[in-house]
Parts: C-alpha cells; sequence; structure tokens
C-alpha cells in the first residue's frame, strides 16, 4: 500500500469556526495563524516536519465550502439544460488540462451548464459539497448518474415528498407511522439524503385540474379535508426528526414568491415550533403586501422569527441580478412565470410524485420586482443575528448561478459597495426595506467562513465538513486575501479536495470524482407490502424497477 | 445455465419501455416474452447474438481490433461517433467521452425526432410522465397517430385503457379523440374523429389556440371542427394531446411541431394539457439525456473546436452526406440507424461496437459484436418521457458493450 500523501498548509489564516478559530460571532474574529496538516484525505492534528509544505503565509485558509441548496442534477436540470442550447453556445468549456494526465472533459455553462462543467466550475470556485435540492424519487436514478458525471465535488440530493401520492394518501388515513416507514424506505431506496417539501399540496392540486391550481393557506383541504399543508409539513417534520436523519426536513413553502407570502412563511415556521426544520430561499418567501395589491418587503418581521427561534434554519435564495432559470418542482408558480413574462416554458407532470416547471430568466436592476427581491435578501443576511442558521445560497440557478457568489460575498462584506449598489436598482417598491435606513453591518472573513461552509455543513449534519480539525475531510480553501472581495472569492489559489490539490495556483489541476452522501434509515418493513400493493394499482413502473439501487 | 423466467425486464423495442415482461430462457434461449407486444417479442427474438470480432471483414481477436479502432479513429482528421440503438446509458456515456477525447462530432438516435427536440427548445413544452396522463386524463386527444402500430402498448399502459387516480374507471372516464390528419389516422375506436386536411393542419392548431385564448377567430366552415374540438378541451380537467415525435407521416414540419407544444401550452391557463410526444425505442431517449448533461445539447453535437457546439442542422446524416466525415465509430445495433447514416456509412471507414456489428451492411472496418443491453446487460434505460428505468439481462454470454466501449476508450489515451 502506498503512503498516504501528506501535506502541511503552513501559515495560512485560518478560519475554522466550527473549531474556534475565527468564528466571532457578530463582533468578528480574526483568523488563526496555525498550519493545517493533511494525511491521506484527512485532516491531521500533526505531521513530521519534514513533510511537503504548502506555503500559505498571507493567505486565508479555510474548509472547502459547502452548498446547501442547489439544483445541479438530475431530471430537471436536464430539462433546464436541454432547453438553453443558446446559454450553452454563449458559453463554452474546453476541456482543462490536468496534471495528471487524465483525460479531462469539456462541457459547456450558461446558468445550468453541463455535467462536467459543474464539478469544475464548484471546485474553481472553492467549494467541494453541494445538495441537489429536489430530486423526484422516479427519478433518482438519473440523479445519481448525472451526479457520477459530476467531478470532484461530494454531492447527495433531496428527495420530493411533499405531494407524493402515496404519502398523502397516509395522511388521509391518520397512519403517520406508516408514512414515516414510507419517508425512511423511499429515501434508502432512492439513495437520498434528505427529504424535500416543496409547496406542499399545491402541485398536486395543480396536477389535479379543473378550478383550482394551488392551494394557498396551511388549512385549504388537498384532495381530502384531512390532508392539508400544514399536515404535511407536521408530518414530514416529525418523520425527519423522529428518524434521527443528519439534515431536518427542507421545506420549500407554499406561496412562493406571491406578495404577502411572508404571512404563511411565519405560519409554516410556526406550524413546526419546537421542531428542526430548514426554510430554503427565505428571499423568495419573505415578501409583505398583497395579491393585486403590490409587493414590499417583509424580510425584518421573517428574520426576527428566525433570531428567536433556535431550531429553525434558512438559506437565504438571494437574487442577484442578471441571468437566471427558474427550476423547480413548484410548477404552478412557473406557469404564473410563463403567463406574466411570455418566456419560453417547460412544465412536467411526474406521475403520483410531483412536478416540474422551468421558465428561464432575468433580473434586472431596473426592475421594481427584482430589486425588492436583491433587497430583501440582502436584509435578511444582514439582519440575522446567528450567522450558523442562515447560509448563502441563490438557489442556483433560480436566483442566480453559484458563480455569483464571490460578487454576493461582497455585497456582505463591503457596505460601500453595497450602497453604491443600491443607489442603482429601482427604488419604487423598496419603501419599508430595512436597506434604505443604512444597514451598516459588514461580514467578516469569518463570518463567511460560517455561511458558506462550517453552517451548511452542520446544518446538514456533515461531520466531517466544513471544519479542519483532525479527522474532518482534507477538503481546504486556500485564498490570496484580497480587498476586493468578490475577485479574492472568485479565484481561490489553491482547493484541496479529498487530500488531492484539485486547484493549483488557481488553475484546475485535477479532478477526482466526488463522493456519494446518502443515508438509509432504519424502519419497519411491514410498510413495503402497502407500498407494494399501491403500485400495483397504480403506477406504471414494477416496484422492483423502482428507486435508484442496482438490479442486475 | 439453469432454465429460469426473469421478472421486471424493460424491453426497448420502442419508447414505451415496459419494464413488466417476464422473459422465459430454456437452454440459453429466451422462449418466452411474456406481456410482450409484437414490437417486444421482435426486438427479444430467441436472444441469440453473433460474436465475431473482425477487421476488415477477417476475424480477429479483440485487442487486435481494439488497436485497429483506436488507430483509425485517432488518425481521423474528422471522425464522427454516432450512438445508435440497443445500449445502456452508461455505454453511451463512454461514447459521449470518446467523442470528446477525439474532437469528433456526435450524433444519435435522438436526432430522429429532431422537429419535435427542436421546437420544444424554441417554446418549451407542457407535458408530464406516462404514468400522469394515466393518472389525470379525461380527455385524450391522438393528435394523427395511432400509437398501436409504433407503440401497441402505450393505451394498454399509459393514455388509455389503465385506472387511475382521477379515472377511476380506466376507459370509461376517458374521452378518446381522434384527429385524422390526411391518410395519419388516429386511432378506430375514439369516441370521436374529426379529419383535418394535411394543408390545413398548422392553421388548425393555430386556430384551437386562438380558441382556447378566448380569442375571436373566422368562422370558417373548414376549421369549424376544430375549433369545437378546441372548446371541448378546455371543458376537460386534464388534457393529454398525443402526437409522434418519429419520422413519417405527417412530414416533420417545425410549424406544426411548434403549433402543437403551443396549444398545449396555451391549454394550461383554462384547464390541464400535457402533450406526448411519442419517441422510438433502443434507448435513444437515453442517448438525448446523456448527451444533454454531458454536453448541453440533445444531438447533432461536434467537438470539434475542444468544446461541444449544436450543430442541429448538420448531424450525422449531413457531415456524411457532404463527404466531411473520414471515420466513423458506431456504438449499438447497427441495424437501428437511420437509412441515410447507414448508406453514407458505406462510403467512409468505420468502426462498430454492438448487437449485430458483424451484421453490418456497411461493411465496417472493424466490427466488435456485444450483447444487447436489456438482454444481455444491465444499466440504465430512458422511458420516452424520460422516466430512467434499470435493465435485467436475462442471458449471459455475450460480450459486454460497456467494457469494450470503455476499453477502446482506454486505449485512445488521456
Amino acid at each position: 500500500m502506498s503512503k498516504p500523501t501528506r501535506l502541511r498548509i503552513a501559515g495560512g489564516t485560518v478560519y475554522d469556526p466550527a473549531n474556534g478559530g475565527g468564528a466571532g460571532g457578530a463582533g468578528g474574529a480574526d483568523g488563526v495563524v496555525r498550519d493545517v496538516c493533511i494525511e491521506g484525505d484527512r485532516i491531521v492534528a500533526e505531521l513530521p516536519a519534514s513533510a511537503p509544505r504548502l506555503d500559505a503565509r498571507g493567505m486565508v485558509v479555510m474548509p472547502g465550502g459547502v452548498d446547501i441548496h442547489a439544483h445541479v442534477a438530475g431530471s430537471s436540470v436536464n430539462h433546464a439544460r436541454r432547453l438553453l442550447p443558446e446559454e450553452h453556445a454563449a458559453d463554452p468549456m474546453p476541456a482543462p488540462r490536468l496534471d495528471d494526465g487524465a483525460f479531462a472533459r469539456s462541457g459547456s455553462g450558461g446558468t445550468v451548464p453541463s455535467t462536467f462543467a459543474t464539478g469544475y466550475r464548484y471546485a474553481g470556485l472553492g467549494y467541494t459539497t453541494a445538495m441537489e435540492a429536489a430530486v423526484a424519487p422516479i427519478a433518482a436514478r438519473h440523479a445519481h448518474a448525472e451526479l457520477d458525471d459530476t467531478p470532484i465535488i461530494d454531492a447527495g440530493f433531496f428527495v420530493l415528498l411533499g405531494n407524493d401520492d402515496y404519502l398523502l394518501r397516509q395522511l388521509g388515513a391518520g397512519e403517520a407511522a406508516r408514512a414515516r416507514d414510507y419517508a425512511a424506505w423511499l429515501l434508502g431506496t432512492t439513495r437520498a439524503y434528505a427529504i424535500k417539501i416543496v409547496n406542499p399540496g399545491g402541485v398536486e392540486v395543480w396536477k389535479g385540474g379543473g378550478d383550482r391550481r394551488n392551494v394557498s393557506g396551511l388549512d385549504e383541504a388537498v384532495g381530502s379535508s384531512a390532508v392539508t399543508p400544514r399536515k404535511i409539513l407536521e408530518a414530514l417534520a416529525g418523520a425527519a426528526n423522529a428518524l434521527g436523519l443528519p439534515h431536518p426536513v427542507h421545506i420549500h413553502c407554499n406561496n412562493l414568491g406571491q406578495p404577502g407570502n411572508a404571512a404563511t412563511t411565519l405560519e409554516s415556521m410556526k406550524a413546526l415550533s419546537g421542531q428542526r426544520a430548514h426554510f430554503t430561499h427565505l428571499q423568495f418567501h419573505s415578501y409583505g403586501g398583497a395579491p393585486g395589491k403590490g409587493w414590499a418587503s417583509a424580510a425584518r418581521e421573517v428574520i426576527e422569527y428566525v433570531n428567536a427561534h433556535a431550531e429553525v434554519s434558512v438559506d437565504v435564495g438571494q437574487v442577484m441580478f442578471g441571468a437566471a432559470t427558474t427550476v423547480t418542482a413548484d410548477s404552478p408558480v412557473e406557469h404564473l412565470l410563463y403567463a406574466s413574462s411570455g418566456r419560453k416554458w417547460v412544465n412536467v407532470d411526474i406521475e403520483l410524485e410531483s412536478g416540474c416547471g422551468i421558465v428561464p430568466y432575468a433580473y434586472r436592476e431596473k426592475a421594481a420586482v427584482a430589486a425588492l427581491q436583491w433587497a430583501v435578501g440582502l436584509e435578511l443576511f444582514l439582519l440575522a443575528n446567528d450567522p450558523w442558521r442562515v447560509v448563502l445560497s441563490t438557489d442556483h440557478p433560480n436566483g442566480g448561478t453559484f458563480l455569483s457568489y464571490p460578487e454576493l460575498i461582497r455585497l456582505l462584506m463591503d457596505r460601500a459597495y453595497r450602497d453604491e449598489r443600491l443607489k442603482g436598482v429601482n427604488q419604487k417598491l423598496l419603501a419599508g426595506s430595512a436597506l434604505l435606513d443604512g444597514l451598516s453591518r459588514e461580514y467578516t472573513l469569518g463570518e463567511i467562513a460560517i455561511i458558506t461552509r462550517a453552517g451548511p455543513a452542520r446544518l446538514l449534519g456533515l461531520t466531517t465538513k466544513g471544519h479542519l480539525g483532525p479527522g474532518a475531510d482534507a477538503d481546504v480553501t486556500i485564498y490570496a486575501s484580497d480587498p476586493d472581495r468578490a475577485k479574492m472569492f472568485a479565484t481561490p489559489r489553491h482547493v484541496i479536495k479529498a487530500g488531492a490539490l484539485v486547484v493549483e495556483d488557481g488553475r484546475l489541476r485535477r479532478a477526482p470524482a466526488g463522493r456519494r452522501l446518502a443515508v438509509r434509515p432504519e424502519y419497519d418493513a411491514a410498510v413495503i407490502k402497502d407500498v407494494k400493493r399501491f403500485f400495483d394499482q397504480y403506477a406504471c413502473v414494477a416496484f422492483e424497477n423502482y428507486g435508484a439501487e442496482p438490479v442486475a | 445455465m439453469i432454465d429460469r423466467p426473469v421478472a421486471n425486464v424493460t424491453c426497448l423495442g420502442c419508447g414505451c419501455a415496459c419494464d413488466d415482461i417476464t422473459v422465459v430462457v430454456k437452454q440459453d434461449r429466451i422462449a418466452e416474452a411474456r406481456n410482450a407486444c409484437a414490437l417486444g417479442v421482435a426486438w427479444f427474438g430467441d436472444g441469440t447474438v453473433p460474436a465475431e470480432t473482425r477487421v476488415n471483414g477477417r476475424t480477429a481477436p479483440l485487442e487486435r481490433a481494439l488497436t485497429e479502432a483506436a488507430r483509425l479513429l485517432t488518425g481521423a482528421t474528422r471522425p464522427l461517433v454516432y450512438l445508435a440503438g440497443d445500449v445502456s446509458c452508461e455505454t453511451l456515456r463512454e461514447g459521449v467521452a470518446i467523442a470528446d477525447r477525439l474532437h469528433a462530432a456526435i450524433d444519435s438516435l435522438a436526432a430522429t425526432s429532431a422537429t419535435a427536440v427542436l421546437a420544444a427548445q424554441r417554446r418549451g413544452r407542457a407535458g408530464a410522465t406516462l404514468g400522469e396522463i394515466r393518472q389525470r386524463a379525461d380527455l385524450v386527444v391522438f393528435w394523427a397517430v395511432d400509437p398501436s402500430a409504433r407503440y401497441p402498448r402505450y393505451g394498454s399502459r399509459y393514455a388509455v385503457e389503465p385506472r387511475g387516480v382521477a379515472a377511476p374507471q380506466g376507459r370509461k372516464d376517458r374521452t378518446l379523440i381522434a384527429v385524422d390528419v390526411g391518410e395519419a389516422l388516429g386511432p378506430a375506436d375514439a369516441d370521436g374523429r374529426l379529419a383535418i386536411a394535411p394543408a390545413d393542419e398548422v392553421d388548425s392548431l393555430e386556430i384551437m389556440r386562438a380558441t382556447v385564448q378566448g380569442r375571436t377567430v373566422g368562422e370558417e366552415a373548414r376549421f369549424r371542427t376544430a375549433v369545437e374540438l378546441a372548446r371541448r378541451m378546455t371543458e376537460a380537467r386534464y388534457v393529454a394531446i398525443v402526437t409522434d415525435g418519429e419520422p413519417g407521416t405527417p412530414s416533420a414540419d417545425p410549424a406544426r411541431a411548434e403549433a402543437l407544444v403551443t396549444l398545449s401550452q396555451a391549454l394550461n391557463a383554462p384547464t390541464r394539457c400535457a402533450l406526448s410526444t411519442l419517441r422510438g425505442g433502443g434507448n435513444r431517449s437515453g442517448a438525448d439525456a446523456v448527451l444533454t448533461w454531458q454536453t448541453g445539447f440533445p444531438f447533432a453535437v461536434d467537438f470539434a473546436r475542444g468544446y461541444p457546439s449544436y450543430q442541429p442542422q448538420a448531424g450525422a446524416a449531413a457531415l456524411l452526406g457532404a463527404g466531411e466525415v473520414d471515420a466513423a465509430l458506431v456504438i449499438g445495433t447497427p441495424a437501428t440507424l437511420p437509412l441515410p447514416v447507414a448508406t453514407a456509412l458505406a462510403r467512409v471507414r468505420s468502426v462498430v461496437i454492438g448487437p449485430r456489428a458483424s451484421a453490418a451492411t456497411f461493411q465496417p472496418a472493424v466490427a466488435v459484436d456485444a450483447g444487447v443491453a436489456g438482454i444481455h446487460e444491465g444499466g440504465t434505460a430512458f422511458r420516452m418521457d424520460d422516466v430512467p428505468l434499470p435493465l435485467r439481462p436475462s442471458l449471459e454470454g455475450a460480450r459486454a458493450a460497456l467494457v469494450t466501449v470503455r476499453a477502446l476508450r482506454d486505449r485512445l489515451g488521456p
């Protein structure tokens, strides 16, 4: 057996908030100048002085970035890719030249890059872990195949359950235990990482046809009156917690993008009061006003609730100006966006499980709603008290692509820059926004380390990620310090993934395969008999062929 | 090998990808493919495939064939990779990697439904997986297609017969309308039908869309039944419009494909609607999906510049026809190739790896027979609606296409 690779990252300023370095809280503390030692694919406490050294003096050392919510692989993402040939033509990616002579792949970018481009570009950004946020169970096999072709990053996905026909039947019948067993079985058979809810009940209503197009409130009936968005939230949050999943239920609330939806968001949070739950792309759910009566920011109200409730975590889903592609299981929302924008639109109703909607989009500074969305996201960040529970995300590629994270970091760290940008945006709907009151907060590097790696790793329950203590995965990003934080975070000097130097002097040098992150909770196998009966009645995929396990 | 049945086998005889086939094996042959339709029975056959390895028509060891294949492909100035039928997504992924490595043009069987794909790229689409049509549709409109010919079990498994969540009595809960466009007839047993002259088809679709959108349309007599159908559609709870994406009659008119998309999209304002575009078998939808996720484009990709570029007007048939290609690699069953591609391949040096490669009519320089995905080899295939399904081999012994293609890839070096 060959000796494990050793590397001493020497003399860098280390931000490792999970282990007390650079944690700082809201006040912010500087990093600590120390060495980080790597042996094989792990961080170790010490190495012999003779171990190879990487001189990091004057540089900033952080754990590899962790994306808690992005749309990067699977059938919906591939539908979006297929829809965007013009973007891919405009952003070609030749194969990088790798150091070890390995065969690298070309690809294409745009808002929904090809799989290889996705892996390379995440690594080039210093991110080494990403979670695909929405996979329909029936398409799990597809998502895994794409992740197999997404190099470097460790990845997992969240499986969609909030509009699942079998699950809703169990809730309607009051079979809470069976619903929990089903969720556990489904997680295992699809090799998923967490439970995802998207617009609970709303997609089912949209698919049902007839006069109703969506649900708008937590207590609206979905089919039978025993099933409501509230019941779905309660059941799946309870299941995730009872099963001891590493990540709690991951919730995309009802009424995404609607004026006045902050009330629904707060009601959803209160419905799960006392239970761990993660509320995703909160920005899209923090609007005041009312449908037909205009928009306003309700960021303060929403984030104050989050601040006061330690069981709640969120990611922001910041909107960044420029091109985006909205791709979501929240298909009724995409129909509204299609109708109002006149852009091209994909809808795919997914049998017995979920939906998929896609509309390419662009957020413009001069557009009043886009400017409001941008401001709401920044307010959420700047008014958050606990960075451990408020994660950086753009809901890639919905609010902007992951390549815009460095620009977002600059907006958070550099008040003068932010104020300058604020002057350039449409002010029409910003009247109630805290941004106009001159929010002076500037994120510290320690806080950035929390919201981009330590925090999401902790919320995902990835105990060996997001920190640099002994035993942690050797995923490390090293930045050359630069007062222009966008530049600094866009082009890390070195990136180490599982002990391999994947980015060296700013260039991609190696592209090892990433690992899959998945859970396999225990359940009462009695549920399988019942699920099989359901399959016999309604499914048109054999039970034995369902999921993502190898069959032969 | 012991005689035995293998259950839950996925059939790639057409795009329906029925996964309820029980294959009965007797004495190393397929004796029966239970539940399969006539197309499926023919696709499974008795499971025997040739096991030849040939270089310039003569039997050769595999090593030599792969070396010769690598030499031929790396020496070409304008290589083409073609992803044909009956290979798994796993093998297709290797095929795209080879094209990337060779800076080759690459195309696939997915190009046969280019008209529908391009229309969807311009406008998007309102669709559903087949099972959702089964669950929901109360009005199914067969637009110039009777699936029973090319997609025999479409009606019994998906859109017509089976009971669904919102159609508890199956067929009884659905109304079927056949739209006959010239010679292209809808199903004979439809509950209602209307005939449209081919020259009026696109106009009819546009007028139907106008009707759905509540815009005033003229009272021309020849469009009257189409307008009535449009009104009827708006009154349904969930409409499925079924159309054939594969070539044949009617012609592959881009305006027609786009009009079907926009009509189905417009119907989602007053009600719900999904357009179901039928696609052929052999895992061509897998080729579309794999090429899309690896390159960003679904077919007709060119790596000549060192990155993928999209050449939908200059796919394999056009490149071969123009005499641009000087070497080709076909992965899959050569008999599944579209006729213009197969014909033109006779004029270039080619390598074929796949089921019945040695039976290729165009006399490849290198032919390596392999097993059929889904009969001899496992892996993943995509149904016509992009639902992924596992493949279950029922026979052993044939050379694996995946291993062989990967071996060729390894020989090309980094």
